[in-house]
């Protein structure tokens, strides 16, 4: 067979996979979304209702905005934590040679926990009667102890952060670790000579040559957090209440638990608007950065 | 006074010694180049200079002051990189500008200098332009603007011309040849290139090993070897070296080729020994009327002469001839050894015999 | 005037450094630490905070039994994730090959969009696989969930082992082409072995995505296709959460992870960010 028909070939059952189960399932849930119905009834979907479903998420639903807003919050701090921490970490660790696969090595093992996991690990430390961080915290900050950090709002909010943080910055660490290690050593050793002291030699040299890792560090780390739904499950299930029900455990909770289907894919749906730009700003950094 | 002094400087890395125990004296706007192969400790002794590296032990003194503790950018340096070390997010004016901007220069000043110092490169029409819009020679010449800039103490250079193309080099080597004159401050030059360092050094280091083999002006490094290493390393096409004895003033080697040696030789007998001759101190005659005679192997036409190789019993011997001479592979012919410029060694220590 | 020279100043950041190091480090393990020391503890032990315990192994035998049958679950996860590589693996490394060395009409467009289905929520797709599974009763079976795994792993399949390809020289395949080979013959023989490693790294990776994925497994199935990470959720009883078990259970899911994870480590961030970071 000659090449342009094999590459052709070869790629066709990739494409089709993807294409079957991931761009159908995408396009069909979008369609759901413009039907009413239930579950529990045998011909699902019901009713055509157009746009119903996503003017009544816009105007009728506070719940929707609570999740909105929660998301958002979520996002952008846990994006700014492990974006800084993770740069930190990575400062620390770049230096040295003789660690580099022993830190490897051990940056991995949180990694290999999946979110689920990492959800039920913390909602263990940080139970009130016997919780590890609970004494410890307790014991830093007498007033804190027997806090029941999962029934507070606000406390429950910010243990998830922690949760996800911690689950992200050794990944994050990593990719950041590699970025440092792409940055030519003489640009730095250049600007020592030149007359800069260590923080300058940051500011002016590295920091500005380590843009277009940080880009692609920030859109990951904001993509996963718009994403996030087993660590919220299984840490808070979206409480107390719903302070911490992220977009995702919205879309599951009136999808499979109020069975409101078309609504859930409509909220779904709009989830995916963020996605595409930042899709697109990813795309750029992957294509671009290949390209030079 | 910016002079260099390093006393007994070592520097090792568990059981490997990249520089072993050397010292050397620069002296002021001296141009000295520190010339070996890859891995002889030239550019590991530069950065322990420059305060890259620290030494394992020893002292290095710039001018009177003992630098080991000092930060490179306390020690009033310039430096320019193999890899130009550009800072690829700023312009060829913020690059050059750089090291005044670092020490609180004022503005107009600033200006003013980079504008100086870019003119002395040729590069005023460039400098808004970003490193990766330019070409390796002009990268090159914005790290040499870089250094200039200010009026360091000391100039250290690693490797500057590697980088470039062959014509490039040769006409860069004789824009730095002309520009550390006029700036007369005190250089420390690496490479691996020999005619680089014959070119434009003062004085010559001749690295191997960690250590220094000779030091020299370069007309003495190349017509007065200290060793073997020094003898091979330096000349181009490179010293012929035969190996053999000599008995009752004839040299003989293991093959059965044997040359009287002339009345300048040192030796009169002696085993193990290296004969050592370049090929331009070689006359080729016809046969019978030379030192000794040979067959011919190749014949290499390289436009201002011909190189002549030839077979001398097992090994072979390059001499090099008037451009207009001609003679076919397989021919005899004779070689006339020029009895000043011959150089012995002893085989097993490889120090020069005089 | 500075008793700060250059040593001492050295000297001190490179303490601080080294205790900060040693901080990271204890954040980072704690967690995993103290959740499988839970695993080993009596039920008791585990209400009393205590580091010194006498360990059991008790707590992994109970899960494998009723009620919980995790056993049945590392079984289905296993299935799963296994199929799932071996089917992904040979479809991604064609088309991978296909990106690599060959020029396609609409590549940079194919390549996004399979670069974009990563980035879904899988949210957004479960209900139309809920429905459609439905119909095809395919609810509640390994099949189902073998089907939609293979849409999670392979976009990372494909852009690992495409990173791979790109890694390796042309010019061998040139020269076997020139010799005679046929292009098949040309991957069979020459890419294939070289990729290999590639190949063997991006099954883990897709190894490991499927046996954490989550959201799917809790969906699509009920009782008969449940996978070791819901099983997690069986451990709740009415008077809360039985820690010990639940952290066995932990154990069980994440030491095997730990295991393939370290043996990638090398490649792992150029896995999950698509090649776009080395």
């Amino acid at each position: 067979m000659r090449d342009a028909t094999l590459k052709y070939v070869l790629v066709a059952p990739a494409v089709v996979v993807v294409m079957a189960t991931a761009v159908w399932p995408l396009f069909e849930s979008f369609r759901l979304s413009l039907y009413a119905g239930r579950l529990s009834r045998p011909h699902f979907p019901q009713a055509f209702i157009g746009v119903e479903n996503y003017t009544w998420a816009f105007i009728e639903e506070p719940a929707f905005w609570n999740s909105v807003a929660v998301t958002v919050w979520f996002t952008v701090v846990t994006v700014a934590l492990t974006t800084v921490l993770a740069l930190a970490f990575a400062l620390l660790l770049a230096p040295g040679g003789k660690f580099r696969s022993g830190v490897q090595a051990l940056l991995i093992l949180p990694f290999a926990m999946s979110p689920a996991l990492i959800g039920v690990s913390f909602r263990f430390m940080f139970n009130p009667e016997f919780g590890l961080f609970d004494a410890v915290f307790g014991a830093l900050l007498p007033g804190v102890a027997a806090v029941s950090w999962l029934s507070d709002p606000t406390l429950a909010f910010w243990v998830v952060v922690i949760a996800d943080v911690w689950g992200w910055i050794p990944f994050l660490t990593l990719v950041l670790i590699g970025g440092l290690a792409s940055i030519p050593r003489e640009t730095i050793e250049a600007a020592q000579i030149d007359g800069a002291a260590g923080w300058r030699v940051f500011k002016d040299v590295t920091l500005p040559q380590l843009v277009p890792v940080l880009a692609v560090v920030v859109i990951l780390k904001a993509i996963f957090s718009l994403k996030t739904f087993d660590l919220v499950f299984m840490l808070t299930n979206g409480g107390p209440g719903t302070a911490t029900q992220t977009l995702s455990h919205y879309v599951y909770f009136n999808g499979f638990k109020y069975s409101n289907l078309g609504y859930s894919s409509a909220v779904a749906w709009l989830m995916v608007i963020p996605m595409i730009f930042l899709t697109y700003a990813y795309a750029r950094f992957v294509f671009d950065t290949k390209k030079s | 006074m910016a002079s260099i002094s390093l006393n007994s400087v070592t520097k090792q890395w568990g059981d490997v010694k990249g520089v072993d125990n050397q010292s050397l004296d620069i002296a002021d706007k001296e141009f000295l180049v520190l010339l070996g192969p890859s891995g002889c400790g030239k550019t590991t002794t530069m950065r322990m200079i420059a305060g890259l590296e620290e030494p394992s032990s020893g002292d290095i003194f710039i001018g009177e002051r003992r630098v080991n503790d000092d930060l490179p950018k306390d020690r009033d340096i310039a430096m320019v990189f193999q890899n130009y070390g550009l800072y690829p997010h700023m312009s060829v004016e913020q690059n050059i500008a750089y090291p005044l901007k670092v020490r609180d220069t004022p503005k107009e000043a600033i200006a003013e200098r980079v504008l100086r110092a870019a003119e002395q490169v040729e590069l005023v029409p460039l400098l808004k332009r970003k490193p990766k819009a330019l070409s390796g020679g002009q990268r090159q010449r914005v790290a040499l603007a870089r250094a200039i800039v200010r009026t360091p103490k000391v100039f250290l250079m690693d490797e500057p011309l590697s980088n470039l193309d062959a014509k490039l080099r040769v006409s860069m080597r004789a824009e730095l040849k002309n520009l550390s004159h006029k700036l007369k401050i005190t250089t420390v030059y690496v490479t691996h290139d020999q005619i680089e360092a014959m070119t434009l050094a003062d004085r010559v280091a001749v690295m191997s090993g960690g250590k220094i083999q000779q030091l020299g002006p370069p007309e003495e490094i190349y017509n007065n070897p200290e060793n073997l290493f020094v003898a091979s390393f330096i000349g181009s096409p490179a010293m012929n070296l035969i190996k053999g004895d000599i008995v009752e003033s004839v040299f003989s080697t293991p093959d059965s080729t044997n040359i009287t040696m002339p009345p300048e030789c040192p030796v009169t007998s002696r085993t193990d020994v290296v004969l050592g001759i370049r090929p331009e101190d070689i006359t080729i005659v016809d046969a019978g009327h030379g030192d000794v005679d040979a067959s011919v192997f190749a014949v290499e036409n390289t436009g201002d002469s011909v190189l002549v190789t030839v077979k001398l019993g097992d090994q072979k011997f390059t001499a090099r001839g008037d451009r207009y001479l001609k003679c076919g592979i397989d021919e005899q012919i004779g070689l006339q050894i020029n009895h000043h410029h011959f150089y012995l060694f002893d085989a097993n220590s490889e120090k020069r015999l005089r | 005037m500075n008793i700060l020279t250059g040593r001492v100043r050295k000297q001190f950041f490179q303490t601080v450094q080294i205790a900060l190091i040693l901080v990271f480090i204890v954040v980072m393990l704690v967690p995993i630490l103290w959740i499988g020391l839970a695993a080993f503890k009596q039920h008791v032990d585990v209400y009393q905070l205590k580091l010194l315990f006498t360990p059991t192994l008790e707590n992994f035998r109970v899960v494998f039994e009723a009620p919980y049958y995790l056993g049945e679950k590392l079984k289905n996860s296993t299935i799963v994730a296994t199929v799932t590589v071996v089917i992904a693996i040979p479809i991604a490394t064609c088309a991978a090959y296909a990106f690599s060395r060959f020029r396609l009409r609409g590549q940079s467009a194919l390549l996004v969009m399979i670069l974009a289905t990563q980035f879904v929520p899988a949210v957004v797709i479960v209900l139309p696989f809920f429905i459609m599974f439905r119909n095809l009763g395919l609810l509640d079976t390994l099949t189902g969930l073998i089907l939609v795994n293979l849409a999670i792993v392979m976009p990372f399949a494909i852009w690992m082992i495409k990173g791979f390809i790109d890694g390796i020289p042309i010019e061998t395949e040139e020269a076997a082409l020139v010799d005679g080979s046929s292009r098949m013959q040309v991957i069979r023989n020459i890419v294939l072995p070289m990729a290999a490693p590639g190949l063997v790294t991006a099954g883990i990776f897709c190894f490991i995505i499927a046996w954490n994925e989550f959201l799917f497994a809790l969906i699509l199935t009920s009782k008969d296709a449940v996978t070791l990470p819901i099983g997690l959720a069986l451990f709740k009883a009415e008077e809360g959460d039985l820690w010990n078990l639940l952290a066995a259970a932990g154990i069980i899911i994440m030491v095997p992870m730990f295991i393939l994870a370290l043996i990638i480590r090398k490649h792992f961030v150029q896995g999950m960010t698509m090649g776009a970071v080395r």
